[in-house]
């Protein structure tokens, strides 16, 4: 396998709504910044790969090809992937492997999402439209029937994990949400940037128990884009090229009821560890500078903290209370504000968190800069409590 | 836009998409009447739609037997004994196909939650619980939303059985979990 690294990045702001953009014209913009901070034109790119989630939130089935018609990629070849909320981190996989195996030298891989074009005419907004487009990609004939939501699924994984090992704690979760939603008050893209007590989100209207309103990540509108270029390629295009030194992924059963448990999420370790052999990681909380984290929601941001190694099984909770992630910690998690301050705009989301932890490694994240950052761990997971996991470590 | 022509483009919406009038009116009025610039971003109604005369293949036991018999079948495999339900035609260890077992209906709440907002075609129905059920017998997890009159009834741990409804269409909803006691 060849090295591959990212030698250009862009992406759009993160809204709830892109009103006067369409998915492909979102596209656009990412590429078009994508293209320009690389320092190259389009027609240098080799191939594509699209992470687009949900066909109705695009209102269009097979929109990759609207979009490589759009950036005026034809005649390339171009790959869509679909892999729930981890397709974003699926499309970087895919990319990886484009450039990795020698097949091509630059490859742009490229996520958008719009999602508040569905509408319930009824109750004059877009969420519970949104909801029900993505309950399709529940089970059809025995889940999507029981009304369950993404929300619901994963709220049966963090109860279950607190019933075995007593966290995480309303209070736990409350404190991610309010380090979420402050650290976005330091990112220029980010959605929903707020300095909120822990009391202002115990208080906020409970979703699905235990989440409360503030402890779900967004529904977001943007597009974001990295090019990935091969080692030769790079370092003659390049000053500032990041590389992707570790990638692993698993798929966990969609059924959760074909698994040993719904605790713990074991793709998400598995995917963990993989990349970590790769990257030659051994003790994460110490060589890894930053995180991005997955979080959907904040409970499972704390059990990601165990899926990644962060501490030892049943103890995630502890990482907030003790700050470690914190962005004066020792492994700040979502300088971005992660899904829940920064946004969720699905198949944008993987690329999104790529993006952060490339700024934060060229140097260039502003306020927000972890300072002397030289690794940076990347989560990216979906699908049914958690089938889908990708993690990619990233390095200048 | 006339007032003729607008209460035509109203009827023409109601009747593709089903959107009552006075819910298009509240959305659109502002834009039919030409208020906003030629340039601003236009906003229409639209539907995606698709209808099926779906088969379940090989699960379409499980189905008849819940309509005709108010009946709950599992899969099991005949090499490693495992049962399933949602049941499936084949078990996913031994490749084997699976053969059809009758449940007793009964189960115990694995985990569940208490959903108070949810999507457009539920949302009328909120609070209500979601929990996985293990049913007796089986060596799986059912999703399912429970019918219950206080929703802090259901716990983990809980002890359920299944209701069968009176209109029974051939679907996983003919049937909903309840307390035991």
């Amino acid at each position: 396998m060849r090295d591959v690294a990212i030698v250009g990045i862009g992406t759009t702001k993160f809204k709830s709504r892109w009103l006067d953009k369409t998915y492909y014209e979102l596209a656009f913009d990412a590429a078009k910044m994508a293209f320009e901070d690389a320092g190259i034109d389009k027609d240098r790119v080799d191939s594509a790969v699209y992470g687009i989630y949900n066909d109705f939130f695009q209102r269009q089935y097979q929109p990759d090809a609207f979009v490589h018609d759009y950036l005026g990629l034809g005649l390339k070849p171009m790959v869509r992937v679909n892999s729930g909320g981890a397709t974003g981190g699926a499309a970087l996989r895919i990319g990886y492997q484009e450039v990795a195996s020698g097949l091509q030298d630059v490859c742009l891989v490229l996520g958008v999402e719009k999602c508040a074009d569905t509408y319930n005419y009824e109750l004059q907004m877009a969420t519970p439209e949104v909801l029900r487009a993505i309950l399709y990609t529940a089970d059809m004939t025995y889940d999507n029937p029981a009304g369950r939501t993404a929300a619901s699924g994963f709220a049966l994984a963090v109860v279950a994990h607190r019933d075995k090992y007593g966290n995480p704690t309303e209070e736990q979760m409350a404190k991610v949400s309010v380090k979420n939603h402050f650290n976005a008050t330091k990112n220029p893209i980010a959605q929903s940037p707020k300095v909120l007590t822990v009391q202002d989100v115990l208080d906020s209207r409970m979703i699905v128990e235990p989440f409360k309103f503030y402890d779900n990540c967004l529904y977001t509108e943007g597009a974001s884009a990295v090019i990935l270029a091969s080692k030769k390629v790079a370092e003659s295009i390049s000053d500032n090229p990041i590389w992707i030194s570790g990638l692993g992924a698993s798929v966990d059963y969609v059924m959760p009821g074909n698994r040993p448990n719904i605790y713990t999420f074991e793709s998400s370790r598995l995917a963990a560890k993989k990349a970590y052999e790769m990257a030659g990681i051994t003790n994460p909380v110490e060589e890894l500078d930053l995180a991005e984290l997955h979080d959907a929601f904040t409970g499972t941001e704390i059990m990601a903290y165990e899926d990644c190694f962060f501490c030892e099984e049943g103890h995630g909770g502890d990482l907030i209370d003790d700050g470690t992630v914190l962005p004066e910690g020792r492994l700040p998690v979502n300088l971005s504000g992660g899904l829940i301050g920064c946004g969720h705009a699905v198949g944008a989301t993987g690329i999104m968190q790529t993006y952060e932890v490339c700024k934060h490694l060229r140097g260039e994240a502003g306020e927000r800069q972890r300072l002397g950052a030289r690794k940076g761990l990347v989560q990216s997971i979906g699908g049914t409590l958690c089938t889908w996991s990708i993690c990619l470590v990233l390095e200048r | 836009m006339n007032s003729a022509e607008r209460e035509a483009w109203y009827r023409y919406q109601h009747e593709k998409y089903g959107i009552p009038v006075e819910h298009l009116r509240r959305e659109f009025e502002e834009e039919l009447s030409g208020k906003n610039p030629m340039d601003a971003p236009l906003e229409i109604p639209d539907k995606m739609e698709v209808v099926f005369k779906y088969s379940y293949g090989g699960q379409s036991r499980f189905f008849r037997e819940l309509r005709e018999n108010k009946a709950l079948y599992g899969a099991q495999c005949p090499e490693c004994g495992k049962v399933f339900c949602p049941p499936r035609s084949h078990c996913h260890t031994c490749y084997q196909p699976t053969q059809w077992k009758k449940l007793v209906g009964t189960g115990t709440v694995e985990a569940c939650t208490v959903q108070h907002y949810t999507t457009s075609s539920f949302i009328k129905k909120v609070p209500f619980v979601c929990a996985y059920v293990k049913l007796d017998g089986t060596d799986s997890l059912l999703m399912t939303n429970m019918e219950v009159d206080d929703v802090a009834k259901v716990k983990v741990g809980t002890k359920v059985k299944a209701v069968y409804r009176e209109l029974r269409l051939g679907a996983i909803t003919d049937v909903y979990f309840k307390p035991l006691d």
